[in-house]
């Protein structure tokens, strides 16, 4: 066949050290212009830890497209940093207000309170009760993913809404009306 | 298919020095077996009319920065560990640390509902069961704040701040539980209490 033919005149051309046709691998040799120096390992070591401190960030957060999913997520941890905290706080307070001379009995705290304009009152009892709500609430949907109950992308879409929907309404209700 | 009577279409596939040597990264070595100098005119020739007078100006400058120049947590002082040969290190599995902590931890979470519920519908609640939420609050607490620590303090990381915010954690813990403790004795207990604020 005319392929054979050909297959055998290239290797036949290929063979022949011609200063026309042949292009062997080392012409492509890599040729570095630049002269090295021997460093020892920890030296090397050193020069990589340094250059370590230079290396970027890839950006996770801030380009990660807004979800229901991990915003939830990251509520339901801000509302029970927010709650444990306060409560850690509270007793804390509580343990060092003789030493400190501060009176944090119920007596005074209710006091203290009372005397607070309307809109005070209102907007201490919606910082207290949305991230109340929202993380109970949460916490129930967190508790039946643990018993495997609303696993499809689309329940877990809706009943992330469905929480944020009623912590809304419920923090509203126990604001204004309870 | 080029036949063997008319190679003078194969012959273009080999006459390209110029043209790779420019294309690649790596530079063909001028050896005595080349067949045309780079620069002369018929290299010129061959040399291909690039795509890069076709890209306009203001593309080709890399203005996109995903990294901003000054970072919020910069990093640490590096130190190399081992080397890339090493394998990845694989903790110990301790029961207590892995599967009974999560069942305890649902646990508590779940006797808290009822008891979160309950203060709302019966208006205020007995000393036993304020007590026990109480303590399920403090344990409920304690666990979300390790989980915390355990995610933004790694240990190999920061071993010392890691240290001290679990050794922070559990003298809070147990001062709070002497706080409540006190509260409840001396005083109204939690959910009296928040009743009366809330109604104050």
């Amino acid at each position: 066949m005319a392929s054979q033919r050909v297959f055998q005149l290239g290797l036949r051309r290929a063979g022949v050290p011609s200063l026309t046709k042949v292009h062997t691998a080392g012409r492509m040799v890599q040729r570095r212009l630049a002269a090295t120096q021997h460093v020892p390992e920890a030296e090397g070591q050193q020069i990589l830890a340094k250059q370590r401190l230079n290396r970027p960030n890839s950006p996770h957060l801030s380009i990660y497209r807004p979800q229901i999913t991990w915003y939830a997520s990251s509520l339901n941890r801000i509302t029970g940093i927010v709650l444990s905290g306060g409560l850690y706080v509270f007793g804390l307070a509580y343990l060092a207000a003789p030493t400190l001379g501060w009176h944090l009995e119920t007596q005074s705290l209710v006091a203290a309170v009372a005397s607070w304009p309307v809109i005070a009152k209102v907007a201490a009892k919606m910082a207290v009760s949305f991230p109340f709500v929202f993380h109970s609430l949460n916490g129930v949907r967190h508790l039946s993913w643990d018993v495997g109950l609303g696993f499809k992308n689309i329940t877990v879409m809706q009943t992330g809404w469905a929480v944020v929907g009623l912590s809304v309404a419920g923090s509203l209700y126990l604001s204004l009306f309870a | 298919m080029a036949s063997i009577m008319r190679t003078g279409l194969l012959r273009p596939a080999f006459q390209s020095p110029a043209a790779s040597s420019r294309m690649l990264s790596t530079f063909a070595s001028a050896s005595a077996s080349a067949t045309i100098k780079r620069s002369s005119p018929l290299a010129h020739q061959l040399r291909p009319q690039f795509v890069r007078s076709t890209i306009p100006k203001t593309t080709r400058v890399a203005a996109f920065h995903a990294t901003r120049r000054t970072q919020i947590l910069p990093p640490l002082p590096q130190k190399i560990q081992g080397t890339v040969n090493d394998p990845a290190p694989v903790p110990h599995p301790e029961y207590t640390h892995g599967s009974y902590h999560w069942t305890f931890e649902r646990l508590v979470s779940v006797g808290l509902v009822p008891l979160c519920i309950a203060p709302f519908a019966a208006g205020s609640l007995n000393p036993v069961m304020d007590a026990t939420l109480c303590a399920l609050l403090v344990l409920h607490s304690h666990i979300g704040f390790e989980s915390c620590i355990i995610d933004y303090i790694p240990r190999k990381r920061l071993p010392v701040l890691r240290a001290m915010a679990d050794w922070a954690l559990r003298i809070g813990t147990v001062l709070l539980g002497l706080a409540l403790y006190s509260f409840e004795t001396n005083d109204v207990g939690i959910t009296e209490a928040v009743k009366q604020l809330w109604h104050a």
